[in-house]
């Protein structure tokens, strides 16, 4: 056999025998390849690209957490691959002892590493389209199923995977270089015991950590805002940088952890030493894994709390809504009548009580409005007369509709909102009210809140004296005025029903009706008559296409969407699907890298200590106490990102809620109340995947309680 | 056959620089076998690996059979290293995933051909150390007196102008120190090679014909065998003692 022995079938043989020191690296690079292609062709999709607005929030958010997971992948790609070629090493390093040249050594290793990087990073490749068409059909499958969530590909993903790859085998290919360049070869041989120790900080660490997580985070959030109110400008793109100083707490609380660790040890100061001395010379690494760690779960819980976020609110204002059916429509439309859509109810064996229609105007309103200086970035505000469109409905209609009794006073107007008054409609500078078809105003002043929360939407209702209503409705032409019609069903609703009254009153709707609600006749009339471009009219964003009735951007955006509880509770899941999939999708894929490099790197901090163990043994160490090392070792790495990213993105989170208004309102707090049951789940999540790491481990050490 | 000239090593960790050779001289003539002893920290290995070329040293000039150590680029190191000595280390340094027998010939697979005449080499070196029996089994399947007998066939498999050994007995039992060193013995008297060899034991270093005793870095003094074994250890211990009084 060794006839035929030569270099190259040496290093194969070789290469075969190190196959289980490989595991892990072709594990790490098969991962990181699977969960960067699912993510960027899920990402790059064209149902995703499609349903999630450009340049708007869920967009950023879903681009910056694919940043991270990059940054995660690239972590712990780089540790599996450090520690593949610290085994790799000693085998180097006897062969360099015996006179095997670099020049010798090269072509097998690098054969050797991009055979391996190359082989996991196209199996992880290929394997990542088969596991976002896995989630994506047991989402279809077991949540929900609707015509927005059609599974595609956009090829462009590919090169971000081919991209990683690359960067994958250089990054190998370096490594190979830097360990044959080295010069002494007895470090070479003695890699694997080479630690890495940390700058021991005092006790101060974790509590000035902490300061200044909490200080960055508020600076870099309340900063901009300060900024934009009292500066009344677009708060430029540094001020992100007042974040830093929550990443450097970040850090000095994981390297707190890593070298005194947490809790008090007055009474026991040489409780679990061994372990926080271990951590402590695998220190660099460990620091910055867990660094890491937290972004993801923080990512992942930001990702994730979207759903609760949006969903509870909503649910429950479908709950609280007073009527089943409330919609509105022009009067120059002809949509069906009582009489035909009781015929369509007792098709579905219903019938209908507390029939109401009421009529309502749509008038132009004055505004305090923010006009944009000429260098784009600072504005002032100006009030203009006739700025705004705005539905109004009388004192009479109101009362009739809520059974309230008010008496709003000639020359005032209240605006509708909702019983949590978030509703954004809300308008408090008007001094004039105008008909745009007369060109009749008066003037007026706001005179506070109602509260009925299926009349609120972006266009919003005001309420105006019965006089004035008179005044103003005069001379009006039907695309200005409008009604309104409130019904319930006499019993339990149908879903078909509502399916089949909504289908078919969009059908009844003209072309000129599929507008978004954020649409304003007054500004085109405006440009109009001032001679300039509309900017509403190119803006495809304005007009709504009948065609995607069912779609989430038609639901959410069309002036004259009716109000049915039955369809609104039954197409929230099916119009937000896929939102609630890709933020389903980012948190599965943040957690999962999440605890491979926990696990990843509680493997090598045991494996590169296991001389340790193997000491500690010899010295009679009980398996209790060893089980205790490791135990305290791998708790440090799981626990504390968890625990630091749970109560930092809930608190983050909190912030975030009260700021949008000033206030928690009681939806808010029960969607709290959901975050911080899937924070337990994840909890729970993270605790099982410590205890399996542990197990291994143990067995790996050769612990036997 | 190998000359060391005023040879100086110093190690820097952070600002401290700890000078572990401090102007050692010596020279080992062919077919001598000389072992090098000392306390822990004496500078010993240091030595050792400098003669090796496995670390680079500060000042000072290493020349083995002529050729200057210094004066050799990478490329030339590693083929002066491969095919003019010979190697043996305290914790074996043999491959895993080979056998012995492959093991034994890794230093001709480096050079890119393994001829006949290398096997049979390998074959009687494995005959002459009492090994032949386990060639073809893997280093984990082997005592570790049996792993260092390999080791040392494995130094010889090129034949060597010197053989340089670290603490070869050093992770061995008393038994397989003995086989060990009368190895080496035996390769001095059978082949007339050249032994320079680190050691810590006074047993094994009684074998050798001379022995160097280094202190701080330095060379305290130089015991010439005449006589009997035994009587060389006894005059090693009293030498050992006055040194680390």
């Amino acid at each position: 056999m060794s006839q035929t022995l030569t270099m190259k079938k040496m290093e194969q043989r070789l290469q075969r025998a190190d196959r289980k020191h490989a595991h892990l690296y072709l594990f790490c690079n098969f991962t990181a390849l699977m969960i960067i292609s699912a993510y960027s062709g899920m990402m790059l999709s064209p149902t995703v690209q499609t349903t999630f607005p450009p340049g708007g929030d869920s967009r950023k958010q879903m681009n910056a957490i694919f940043i991270l997971t990059l940054i995660g992948c690239v972590v712990f790609t780089i540790y599996a691959a450090g520690l593949f070629f610290r085994h790799k090493s000693r085998q180097l390093g006897i062969l360099m002892a015996l006179g095997a040249s670099r020049k010798r050594l090269m072509p097998g290793l690098f054969r050797e590493v991009l055979f391996l990087s190359g082989f996991s990073c196209t199996a992880g490749i290929l394997a990542g389209f088969p596991f976002i068409w896995i989630i994506w059909s047991l989402f279809r499958l077991l949540l929900i199923d609707s015509s927005d969530m059609r599974l595609s590909f956009d090829p462009v993903c590919l090169l971000i995977s081919f991209a990683f790859l690359l960067a994958v085998a250089a990054f190998s290919c370096l490594l190979a270089w830097h360990y044959l360049r080295r010069t002494n070869i007895m470090e070479v041989i003695r890699e694997e015991h080479i630690n890495e120790p940390v700058k021991e900080p005092g006790k101060w660490c974790a509590p000035a950590g902490c300061i200044l997580l909490a200080a960055g985070v508020l600076l870099g959030y309340c900063t901009p805002i300060f900024y934009f109110h009292e500066v009344q400008a677009l708060p430029p793109v540094w001020m992100n940088l007042l974040y830093a100083p929550a990443f450097a707490g970040l850090y000095m609380i994981m390297l707190h952890a890593v070298v005194h660790g947490f809790g008090r040890r007055k009474h026991a100061p040489y409780k679990n030493i061994i372990a926080r001395s271990m951590m402590k010379f695998q220190g660099k690494q460990t620091v910055n894994n867990m660094i890491v760690v937290t972004l993801l779960i923080a990512s992942a819980c930001f990702g994730i709390f979207y759903i609760p976020i949006i969903s509870i609110g909503t649910i429950m204002g479908y709950h609280a809504q007073p009527y089943d059916y409330f919609y509105h429509y022009r009067a120059d439309q002809t949509l069906p009548d009582r009489e035909s859509i009781e015929t369509l109810a007792a098709e579905y064996g219903l019938s209908l009580k507390d029939w109401g229609e009421f009529d309502y105007i749509t008038l132009a309103f004055g505004a305090l409005t923010s006009i944009m200086e000429e260098d784009g970035k600072h504005w002032h505000d100006e009030y203009v007369p006739i700025c705004i469109e705005k539905r109004v409905i009388s004192e009479d209609t109101w009362n009739t509709l809520t059974g309230e009794n008010i008496d709003v006073l000639p020359g005032t107007y209240l605006c509708i909102t909702n019983q949590e008054e978030t509703a954004y409609s809300m308008i408090n500078s008007t001094k004039h009210i105008t008909n745009m078809v007369t060109r009749t105003q008066i003037s007026t002043q706001y005179a506070g809140l109602l509260h009925y929360d299926l009349m609120t939407d972006a266009r919003g209702y005001c309420v105006v004296d019965n006089a004035d209503y008179a005044l103003l409705s005069e001379g009006l032409t039907d695309d200005w005025k409008g009604r309104i019609v409130s019904f319930n069903v006499d019993g339990k609703d149908s879903y078909p029903f509502a399916d089949a009254l909504f289908h078919h009153m969009v059908s009844c709707f003209d072309e000129n009706c599929f507008t978004a609600v954020y649409h304003n006749r007054i500004t085109s009339i405006r440009a109009e008559e001032q001679g300039i471009a509309d900017w509403q009219a190119p803006d495809p964003m304005m007009r709504i296409d009948p065609a995607e009735a069912d779609s989430l951007t038609f639901r959410q955006n069309w002036e004259y969407i009716p109000r049915f509880r039955i369809l609104s509770m039954n197409d929230f899941l099916l119009s937000t699907s896929v939102f609630l999939m890709m933020f389903l999708f980012i948190f599965i894929v943040c957690i999962l890298t999440v605890l491979i490099i926990c696990y990843t790197r509680c493997q090598t901090i045991a494996l590169n200590n296991r001389y340790i163990f193997d000491d500690l043994k010899k010295l009679g160490a009980s398996p209790g106490f060893l089980d205790r090392e490791v135990r305290s070792q791998c708790g440090s790495v799981f626990r504390v990102p968890a625990v630091v990213a749970l109560i930092a993105v809930y608190l983050f989170f909190i912030l975030l809620l009260y700021g949008n208004d000033g206030q928690l309102v009681y939806s808010e707090i029960v969607s709290l109340g959901a975050c911080l049951g899937i924070e337990a789940a994840l909890s729970i999540l993270i605790y099982g995947v410590y205890r399996v790491t542990v197990a291994g481990i143990r067995q790996k050490l050769g612990i036997f309680l | 056959m190998l000359y060391v000239k005023n040879l100086y090593k110093s190690y820097q960790t952070g600002k401290n620089k700890y000078q572990v050779l401090n102007g050692v001289d010596f020279c080992v003539e062919k077919g001598e076998f000389v072992a090098v002893m000392g306390p822990s920290g004496s500078g010993k290995t240091t030595l050792l690996n400098c003669i090796s070329c496995y670390i680079p040293f500060d000042k000072g000039e290493i020349t083995i059979g002529g050729t200057d150590l210094a004066g050799l680029d990478d490329a030339g190191l590693a083929h002066f290293r491969n095919t003019q000595l010979g190697f043996v280390f305290q914790d074996f340094m043999l491959l895993d995933g080979l056998t012995i027998r492959e093991n034994i010939l890794v230093p001709r697979i480096v050079q890119g051909e393994v001829s006949g005449e290398a096997e049979e080499l390998a074959d009687r070196l494995t005959a002459l150390f009492g090994i032949q029996h386990i060639a073809a089994k893997y280093p984990a399947e082997i005592s570790g007196g049996e792993k260092q007998r390999a080791a040392v066939a494995r130094s010889l498999i090129n034949n060597p102008l010197i053989i340089l050994a670290d603490e070869p007995t050093g992770n061995l039992d008393s038994k397989s120190s003995r086989a060990v060193i009368e190895s080496f013995g035996e390769v001095k008297k059978r082949m007339d090679a050249t032994i320079f060899m680190v050691t810590h034991d006074s047993f094994a270093a009684s074998f050798c014909d001379r022995v160097i005793l280094l202190k701080d870095g330095s060379i305290y003094r130089q015991l010439e065998r005449q006589g009997e074994r035994g009587q060389f250890q006894d005059q090693l211990l009293i030498a050992i003692k006055e040194m680390t009084e």
